[in-house]
């Protein structure tokens, strides 16, 4: 039945948006006004839809509501939050909004998916005017802004949060392994897993079973060997680097067999919770949310956090070509709805988001990283961030294609088809090549599409 | 609630007359055509018009989208989305294995429903004599099918995972379990768990069509010395077909549509074994933005459901005017 709903709540959408819009057009006026100069937002409401925080919820809540008194005092209009729960229950919201013309006038929206919403041209493309209200460029880490739009001219994200991806290990065990510090190519890193598997514990914890992580690894190894997965309009995931990613990711399983065979289901926070349990030595693929955990964790004050191997598999250095990418470029982004009708106020929102002492507030609160260049300079000298810090300016921006979302459920797709045979202990290089060539025309018809 | 009364069919007795042809047919066929014109068909106006409005017209819509290149980067001005013809099917059919994602769903749906039809049958017939406790069992039985698809879902995934509950218990008596939640055995386990959670809505449709007969037939048939291998044969199980066909078509159109659990199970991209249409059309339009091309999956699962549809509606129809005739 699900379907057919589906289907029948997006065609009864449309056919009440058009509605909605014709009234809208003919009958509605703004509720308070944005006037030159001073702002005078009284009795504006400015909705904004954001993720919903699942690590603090609470505090999520209590954030939400200082930031609306605090953004009243300022200019009169209150802030209304609402939250979504995944990326696909955020671009519903977004089509419908703006299929509509109403909805909320801020979105925040991962940095993976700003192509997309950049694509539905729903979103405001910034002015040198607009950044000056926002309080300039300059106040952001130039590395942040560069997932914002396909180039300078065309942006629509400004940067809220840094959540770049690290590695936890378990100094314990790497210090009774007589291992100094982790890796930093690929293949040091399988030969140190190898070194600390056995008695119950694997080298290391890999969610083969998540609907995100996959592609990540994949995108990291073959970027580090030169091949940004997508090259202008170009799908490149039948290059042969793509091909020793997959073989190199699958193969800590099935045949180096340094992670847990139960792996094969894992989604992230279980591969979080081995590692929290002491069961391996390395977590690959996790951001400083993961704090949150693993403090609370039997490995707590025992673990660190280092940056993921730079070096891709096969090589003993980046080759030439190569970006020693130490993460995609995570986090989130501000973007304000064209149908919104208070400009003006939306971007004194979002200047004041991204104030130093807003983003500090925010980093105490929430563990992420800000994008605000004074408030990241301030953190540098906390040791503990260190290499979080360090992987935040190492990481480098997906390719900026309207197709990107298609692009990574192609590469996870080929992740998950591959369980099979990962569960039975191999890697069928003949199966690989089909199901990266089958990627690879699913990928390449999606970037095809986009505008 | 009265005025609905009128809207009744004449009583069975003024349609006796048209078997017979005799001269006073004529006039009775004259008086029905006339009461006929006086029934408040007006009554069935806002009826109407909510299902135009909330049925027929999105209906139309979404052939109308799988005939057009909505996607994101049209939508916007969907109007003006270009008029692609059938290339959403071709499409459909040639590159995101649609035919693939049907015969998973056709099959998975038949078993379902074939193997739920004896657990429901027998679990009703069970219930159906008075026994201390009766009440109670007869709502633990219903326990799997009010429970949400999405919990069903997620505590089958836990009992499933590679070293959950499911293979523990596997190993215990030495088998061993393997992979439940991807490869070929998954979509045995996703019939395992939609029989599970699905079956009791037959076992209901037999509780009702049971308590329908009467129980002077169960006299009847003791006074004429059957035993209970007789009473099932010729006095229940004729009269559980009409229920129980109506439990068939539910069951397999609830099936075939199952979208929660296989979703929940398996998540998306789905694993090929498992990858059913109404998942395949999700991901298509909520996760891919391909918005026509998953109007054009909508209508074909439209279709797939529109034939049992159309063949238990057509039985209906003989039974009615069986009774017509009668």
């Amino acid at each position: 039945m699900k379907a057919r709903r589906g289907r029948t709540v997006a065609a009864g959408a449309i056919v009440l948006a058009l509605g909605v819009q014709g009234c809208t057009a003919s009958t509605a006026s703004p509720s308070g006004t944005d006037s030159g100069g001073g702002l005078n937002g009284t009795g504006v409401t400015l909705n904004v839809l954001m993720g919903a925080n699942n690590i603090y919820p609470v505090q999520q809540k209590q954030w939400f509501s200082a930031v609306s008194d605090k953004f009243q005092k300022q200019t009169g209009a209150k802030v209304s939050f609402d939250t979504f729960a995944a990326p696909t229950d955020e671009l519903t919201k977004i089509q419908v909004s703006a299929l509509s013309g109403q909805g909320p006038d801020i979105y925040g929206v991962g940095t993976t998916f700003t192509p997309t919403a950049y694509s539905t041209g729903a979103f405001e493309q910034l002015t040198a005017d607009d950044w000056n209200k926002i309080g300039g460029k300059d106040r952001f880490l130039p590395a942040t802004l560069n997932i914002s739009g396909p180039d300078a001219d065309h942006q629509v994200g400004i940067p809220f949060a840094s959540r770049p991806f690290v590695m936890a290990y378990n100094k314990e065990l790497l210090a009774r392994a007589g291992i100094d510090k982790p890796a930093d190519s690929w293949d040091g890193l399988r030969q140190e897993a190898g070194q600390l598997t056995g008695n119950g514990v694997y080298g290391l914890a890999v969610a083969y079973a998540d609907s995100f992580d996959p592609w990540k690894f994949i995108w990291a190894m073959s970027i580090q060997a030169g091949n940004p997965i997508v090259d202008g309009r170009t799908v490149k995931l039948t290059d042969p680097t793509v091909a020793t990613a997959y073989r190199t990711y699958l193969g800590w399983l099935a045949t180096d067999k340094v992670v847990d065979p139960a792996a094969v289901g894992w989604k992230n926070p279980q591969a979080i919770a081995a590692f929290g349990a002491g069961k391996a030595a390395f977590l690959p693929m996790v951001s400083a949310s993961s704090k949150v955990t693993l403090d609370k964790s039997a490995v707590a004050g025992k673990y660190a956090y280092a940056l993921m191997p730079t070096i891709p598999p096969g090589a003993t250095g980046v080759p030439a070509g190569g970006k020693a990418a130490s993460s995609i470029l995570s986090g989130d982004n501000l973007v304000v709805a064209k149908y919104s009708r208070h400009r003006d106020l939306a971007l004194a929102l979002i200047k004041m988001l991204t104030s130093q002492e807003a983003q500090d507030e925010y980093y105490r609160t929430f563990g992420e990283l800000p994008t605000n260049a004074a408030e990241a300079k301030h953190l540098e000298s906390d040791p503990a961030l260190a290499a979080i810090v360090d992987s935040a300016s190492k990481s480098v921006g997906t390719p900026f294609v309207g197709g990107w979302s298609q692009v990574q459920v192609a590469m996870v797709n080929v992740v998950v088809q591959s369980i099979p045979d990962l569960a039975a202990g191999k890697v069928d290089d003949a199966q690989l090549r089909s199901l990266v060539a089958d990627a690879q025309n699913t990928a390449q018809s999606a970037v095809d599409k986009a505008k | 609630m009265t005025t609905a009364t009128p809207a009744k069919p004449p009583p069975a007795g003024s349609a006796r007359p048209v078997v017979g042809e005799t001269p006073t047919a004529g006039r009775a066929g004259r008086r029905r055509r006339i009461a006929d014109r006086q029934r408040p068909l007006w009554l069935l106006l806002p009826g109407g018009l909510l299902t135009a409005l909330v049925i027929v017209i999105p209906l139309l819509i979404a052939v109308y989208i799988s005939l057009i290149d909505l996607n994101l980067y049209t939508f916007r001005e969907w109007v003006r989305a270009p008029f692609i013809a059938l290339r959403n099917y071709f499409d459909a059919v040639k590159d995101e294995g649609l035919l693939h994602s049907v015969a998973i769903s056709v099959e998975y749906a038949v078993i379902v429903t074939v193997v739920t039809l004896p657990i429901g049958v027998a679990a009703g017939l069970a219930t159906q004599n008075r026994f201390h406790g009766r009440g109670l069992v007869r709502s633990v039985l219903l326990i799997p099918y009010v429970l949400p698809a999405f919990v069903v879902g997620t505590i089958w995934r836990i009992i499933l995972q590679p070293g959950g509950i499911a293979n523990g218990l596997l190993k215990h008596v030495g088998v061993y379990g393997g992979l439940w939640l991807n490869g070929p055995m998954s979509f045995w386990a996703l019939v395992l768990v939609q029989i599970w959670s699905s079956w009791p809505l037959l076992y209901l449709l037999t509780l009702a069509g049971l308590q329908s007969v009467d129980p002077v037939l169960y006299e009847a048939a003791t006074l004429d010395g059957a035993d209970w291998r007789a009473k099932l044969r010729y006095v229940v199980l004729p009269r559980l077909r009409g229920p129980v066909s109506l439990g068939l078509v539910i069951a397999f159109l609830h099936n075939v549509n199952s979208f929660t659990l296989p979703f929940v199970l398996f998540g998306v991209p789905s694993p090929r074994d498992v990858a059913v249409l109404p998942v395949l059309t999700y991901t298509e339009s909520f996760q891919n933005s391909a918005f026509g091309l998953s109007a054009a999956m909508a209508v074909v699962s439209l279709l797939l459901i529109a034939v049992p549809l159309a063949v238990y509606l057509r039985a209906v129809r003989l039974t009615v005017a069986e009774d017509r005739l009668r």
